[in-house]
């Protein structure tokens, strides 16, 4: 690993385009701002980690999943408290497939 | 040949950064796998082993909140929430048979332009895990 030492208020450079600043140091704890494309994402390890484990299990788990939830009955009981619309269901945000019926 | 049927090739969702844990994968299909459209399959065009079910989180938790990173909002061209779709992975439990929602990590997508990611938000309260339903 690549050890470097910085003052506050300076940076380091990676790549042409990710610029990482030391805003502040204070005890143990030091403050980084991070200038990078949109495109590249900037995550805390210890939750990026948990995210891959997760994302793993999922994938893992994926068959027993897909026979358990073809085996469910209709929708969860959760949205029939929604009162007003009886029998319709809750879709908050629409579907990629769904397109909108101008006409 | 029901009118309709399978005509539509799914929609692919092209996540460019990639997604946590899938190294190499960047386009997944969405496929309807439930016929009231609660759940869906996202699956790797580049390897086809590789899938997880998703569904949208306010089927199940109607109080869900999300607030998109602004730095998400562009990436994605996500202007209005209309351009916007929202959905979660689920995991069975094996014995309870309870759904286990990851609600932290939510993917995001927009419908227009099928570019994705999944979105780490940064509200540490809301559960990586949340489960619902399943005999205890």
């Amino acid at each position: 690993m690549l050890v470097l030492s910085r003052r506050i208020g300076e940076s380091i450079v990676i790549g042409n385009e990710v610029v990482v600043r030391v805003i502040d140091v204070r005890g143990d704890q030091v403050r980084l701002g991070i200038d990078a494309p949109r495109d590249v994402q900037i995550h805390r390890e210890e939750v990026f980690l948990e995210l891959q484990k997760e994302n793993e299990s999922a994938a893992t788990a994926s068959v027993r999943t897909r026979d358990l939830v073809g085996r469910m009955p209709g929708r969860p009981p959760s949205t029939d408290d929604q009162g007003g619309t009886p029998g319709r269901p809750v879709r908050p945000r629409p579907h990629p497939r769904a397109r909108p019926s101008d006409d | 040949m029901s009118p309709g049927a399978n005509l539509d090739a799914p929609p692919v969702l092209r996540f460019t950064d990639g997604i946590p844990g899938f190294a190499g994968a960047h386009a997944f299909a969405l496929t309807d796998l439930t016929d009231d459209g609660t759940f869906q399959m996202l699956t790797s065009i580049e390897d086809p082993e590789l899938s997880l079910v998703v569904t949208v989180p306010w089927l199940f938790f109607p109080d869900y909140e999300l607030d998109l990173p602004e730095h998400d909002r562009r990436s994605l061209g996500i202007e209005s929430p209309e351009d916007v779709v929202v959905f979660c992975s689920v995991i069975a439990e094996e014995v309870s048979e309870g759904l286990i929602l990851n609600l932290r990590a939510p993917f995001v997508a927009n419908p227009h332009t099928l570019a994705a990611r999944q979105v780490i938000l940064d509200d540490e309260d809301i559960p990586l895990r949340a489960r619902f339903g399943g005999e205890a």
